[in-house]
């Protein structure tokens, strides 16, 4: 079955970077550009990936990943939390939470592919 | 409607110069607010009809941009980074990039994307940009008004244009001082030999606005050579020293105590303050003693600053001191004191148990919201 | 008896006429500096990339102090709102005022909190407190929630200043839609003047009719109810007019109280909110600046003309009527305070220009107004007026004021542009047109009416309970 990953940003054109670089690797992509459509969706569909944006509007991202984490039903969904750099206080929080892994912006997408691949347990080499 | 007419007419002409001098300026408001009245209507309109076409046209055209743009980052991991610019240049080149309002978008969501990702990505961007001779168009407006050389030097640094290191220099002189802010910025990213240089000249007073945005370049750009900072600890400009302070915290650069042994002893209020949080967070156990001995004759913040930098410091050998404070007649004091107890680790924590059982109740509270992780995040 | 009225007709319309003329001058006046002010603040701000200010960690920090009474139905929503605003170093601190339905009860449950054992600095005097709480959850480390007895919003927000540990308060009004990054863009003057800098004040806009969800506003419309419409107008002259000129010359003598910054360190040096007036965001800043100029100190007050917070707006006559009511008291009460300020050069701008300004124009107006209109009835009844010179006066009155607010309209155009339609904006237009017919009369009624319940004591002072705001319009439909 196809891997369903979530992708929360509310940047229009790093959103659809996102969406069109996962289409392609073959994921199931789904996308939210708020934090109240985020967690609607995870209510309604189990994803075995989210990536999130720290910063969005209405609900935040540590919120999400604290929805993700402490919900027993998706608390076993890996979560990898996009921010912008210097917020360290913010990725400690993160992980916290129960985030599994973070990535600052700017960052590389081949490196975004292979976190997804490894938070997924999908072999690294293709 | 012809008497209104004849009516205002004769107002304005023939009996003018018999009506009293109050009615007679009134006259005089009215015509000329209708007048603005009537120009404002028109330019708000005319405005607006432009707005529209403009808006309409931009719309399309960001919409093909954005999804270009987006295609760009679905290359195979394998291509090398000429022929995924080869293989889009031809594509972006259809695109009426002789009209400027298209040009702008492009270059906009180009910078855009290019901030937001590294590696193969960004080099392709990049070369497209230069592929496309976007970067000419930067380059032209750096002649322009200061709004518009603020944009030029954003793009060439975005783009990283190193070769235009030597042009931005002579704007870090510039007399507009948001200019100037920009090109030091600008200078620090693209400058390959002595990117501090602007320091030295620095004569002006750098905002603490300025100060943030220098420090965000300058700690978040890659492959900048940090030199050592503590020359300009002796600098004139106690705003340049503030700015070195917050750097030196940040590079932990031991090689600058001296320096900061002496700035504790500076007039100026605020670089003390930063000074001695500055030893508190490098760790400095051999300062311990110069700060107990200032301690006394300083105003409250720098108090509260020394009891600070103790408890961040942790060696143990001030705990008596600290102890006391938590007896004095201020508050924040206490407080703070309980806070560097606690930083003394399971020492600490015992020790504010014990202090705990023989103090007065306030003392207890402070204890435990010292004590509460809930409170202290 | 003839000559004598012949004489009062005179003084009456040659005072009232010099004193139109004076009022537009300066009115005129405004708008110049206006124009100037909001084109250098839009220069000076278009090319910040406030994201740098959001990762810095040389940012300074900031408290939220969000007095809360009876907002039971949205207070989750709103809370969650301040709480993914675009800042990293702050905290949310929401005073539940004693409110008496369950909002405090619905805050613990959903935010799971506990009572704390929080030390209190009493800087500022307050009436008892009866709890803090914190989450027990990370994800809502940020949020500090304190219960006291029912004391006012003073009181609640002096309280907020004492549970603050971060250097800047914001205060705000918790069922105010706020922009995520108003943080940013409220703290960055403090840090890019010359001059210290003691408060910053947002504009107020009007959120009736615009779409708004999950507490956050996606859409700006004109309303649809007519009594707003005129205040949408109000709202746009009196914050890109006429605050923008005062920034300029830094005589500000208020910053709404749904939206500020202020330096806590002087907020508390100054002694806090004062419970006494039902002005206390006009008290405070008053307040302030006296506090400065006492201490030879050199300080600024800014104002931040970016659109960062919409509330919802009376849009029933009588609530309107005891809003204007309550700000006339509120302004009377300050300038009776703070009556040595009156040409007082100790005080510089405030005591030469701003304090004078407020008297003669916001003050005297609607009296000077309600006079002349008076005389003019007076006259009409007797017969002795001569009707064709009364209407050219009353009709410059009329195309100045319809030509001041045109010039108001083509500042948001120039700037915000908030009423994107061609629709809404030639509503703005028409309602300027019929604003200074319709609207105006009213407004001064309100004032007077305030100025007179306030002389006469009608409305009690001592104790200041909150009540009767805005109507709560649901939020999240």
């Amino acid at each position: 079955m196809t891997p369903k990953i979530l992708v929360v940003e509310d940047e229009e054109l790093m959103l659809k970077a996102l969406q069109f670089r996962l289409g392609k690797e073959g994921y199931d992509v789904f996308i939210a550009k708020d934090g109240m459509q985020a967690l609607k969706l995870i209510s309604e569909t189990q994803f075995d990936l989210v990536i999130t944006d720290i910063m969005l509007p209405f609900v935040g991202g540590l919120e999400i990943v604290n929805k993700i984490k402490s919900d027993p039903e998706t608390k076993d969904t890996p979560v990898i939390v996009l921010s912008a750099v210097g917020l360290e206080k913010t990725v400690m929080e993160a992980f916290q939470l129960g985030a599994n892994d973070f990535i600052t912006k700017p960052f590389n997408l081949s490196e975004l592919s292979i976190r997804v691949r490894k938070n997924l347990r999908v072999p690294v080499t293709k | 409607m012809l008497t209104i007419y004849t009516y205002i007419q004769e107002l304005f002409t023939e009996r003018l110069p018999f009506v009293p001098s109050n009615v007679k300026a009134s006259l005089f408001i009215i015509l000329f607010c209708i007048i603005a009245f009537t120009e404002l209507y028109i330019y708000i309109g005319t405005r607006r009809i432009k707005q529209w076409f403009e808006g309409k046209r931009n719309k399309k055209y960001k919409e093909i941009i954005t999804n270009m743009l987006a295609n760009i980052v679905v290359y195979d991991d394998d291509a090398e980074s000429d022929e995924i610019i080869a293989h889009f240049t031809p594509e972006f080149k259809k695109l009426p990039l002789k009209n400027s309002a298209v040009r702008e978008i492009l270059i906009k969501e180009l910078l855009h994307y290019h901030l937001n990702f590294t590696g193969k990505t960004a080099d392709v961007l990049k070369g497209l940009y230069l592929q496309l001779k976007l970067n000419k168009y930067s380059k032209r407006k750096l002649n322009g008004r200061w709004e518009t050389q603020i944009e030029g030097i954003r793009e060439i640094t975005q783009m990283w244009l190193k070769e235009e290191a030597e042009t931005i220099l002579k704007f870090t002189d510039d007399e507009n001082s948001q200019v100037r802010m920009e090109a030091q910025a600008s200078f620090v990213k693209l400058s390959m030999d002595n990117p501090f240089r602007f320091l030295d000249r620095a004569r002006e007073r750098i905002l603490d606005w300025h100060q943030l945005i220098l420090f965000e370049v300058i700690t978040k750009t890659k492959n900048v050579e940090i030199p050592s900072f503590s020359p300009w600890l002796s600098s004139k400009n106690d705003t340049v020293i503030m700015l070195c302070l917050k750097l030196i915290n940040h590079y932990q650069q031991l090689d600058a105590m001296p320096e900061l042994i002496r700035l504790l002893q500076h007039a100026n209020l605020h670089i003390r303050a930063k000074t001695i949080n500055i030893l508190g967070c490098i760790e400095a156990e051999m300062t311990e003693e110069n700060l107990f001995e200032m301690y006394f004759d300083q105003p409250l913040e720098i108090k509260l600053e020394i009891i600070k930098a103790m408890g961040k410091i942790g060696s143990g050998n001030y705990l008596e001191f600290l102890t006391g404070r938590t007896y004095s007649e201020n508050f924040k004091i206490r407080m703070e004191a309980m806070y560097s107890i606690k930083l003394h680790g399971i020492t600490g924590i015992e020790l504010l148990e014990n202090i705990y059982k023989d103090t007065n109740m306030q003392n207890q509270v402070i204890i435990k919201h010292v004590l509460d992780e809930r409170i202290v995040a | 008896m003839h000559s004598a009225l012949y004489f009062v007709e005179q003084f009456f319309s040659d005072a009232i006429f010099i004193y139109a003329l004076v009022v537009m001058v300066s009115y005129v006046i405004l708008a110049f500096l206006s124009a100037i002010e909001m084109k250098s603040y839009l220069r000076k701000n278009s090319y910040v990339d406030y994201r740098q200010i959001l990762v810095s960690p040389n940012a300074p920090s900031v408290s939220i102090l969000a007095p809360a009474y009876n907002e039971e139905a949205t207070i989750v929503e709103n809370v969650r709102s301040l709480l993914s605003l675009h800042y990293s170093n702050f905290e949310v601190i929401i005073i539940n005022d004693g409110s008496k339905d369950k909002s405090l009860e619905t805050l613990i449950e959903y935010y799971e909190l506990e009572v704390v054992d929080f030390a209190i600095n009493e800087q500022i005097k307050t009436k008892p407190l009866r709890g803090v709480y914190k989450s027990k959850s990370k994800a809502y480390s940020k949020l500090t929630v304190v219960d006291k007895e029912n004391g006012g919003k003073a009181d609640a927000l002096n309280i907020g200043v004492n549970v603050s540990s971060k250097d800047l308060i914001l205060c705000i009004d918790v069922d105010c839609i706020v922009e995520q990054d108003a943080i940013l863009r409220m703290v960055k003057p403090f840090m890019d003047e010359g001059k210290r800098v003691i408060a910053t004040g947002g504009v107020v806009r009007i959120a009736n009719s615009c779409e708004i969800r999950d507490g956050r506003l996606i859409k700006v419309h004109m309303p649809d109810n007519i009594v707003a419409r005129f205040q949408v107008l109000e709202y746009i002259r009196a914050f890109l007019m006429g605050r923008m000129a005062w920034s300029r010359l830094n005589g500000l003598l208020l910053i709404s109280g749904a939206m500020g910054i202020f330096d806590k360190d002087i907020v508390i040096k100054s002694g806090g909110y004062n419970h006494n007036t039902v002005g206390e965001d006009m008290e405070l800043i008053v307040r302030m600046r006296r506090y400065m100029h006492d201490h030879d100190l050199r300080y600024k007050v800014v104002y931040v003309p970016d659109p960062l917070c919409w509330t919802e707006s009376p849009s029933d006559l009588n609530i309107l009527s005891r809003q204007r009511n309550r700000w006339t008291r509120g302004t009377m009460e300050t300038l009776w305070m703070h009556r040595e300020l009156f040409f007082n050069p100790k005080y510089g701008i405030l005591g030469l220009l701003s304090y004078p300004y407020w008297f003669f124009f916001e003050w005297l107006a609607p009296i000077l107004e309600f006079i002349g209109l008076i005389t003019f009835i007076t006259l009409a009844i007797i017969g002795n007026i001569n009707w064709e010179f009364s209407m050219i006066l009353i009709g410059m009155v009329y195309f100045f004021g319809v030509t001041l607010s045109t010039l108001g309209i083509l500042l948001e155009e120039l700037s915000y542009q908030q009423y994107t339609s061609g629709r809404d904006l030639s509503k703005l237009l028409l309602i300027a047109l019929i604003e200074p017919i319709v609207y105006h009369p009213l407004t001064v009624y309100w004032a007077l009416r305030g100025k007179i319940d306030m002389i006469t004591g009608k409305k009690s002072w001592g104790t200041m309970t909150r009540a009767g705001f805005t109507p709560k319009v649901a939020k999240s439909a």
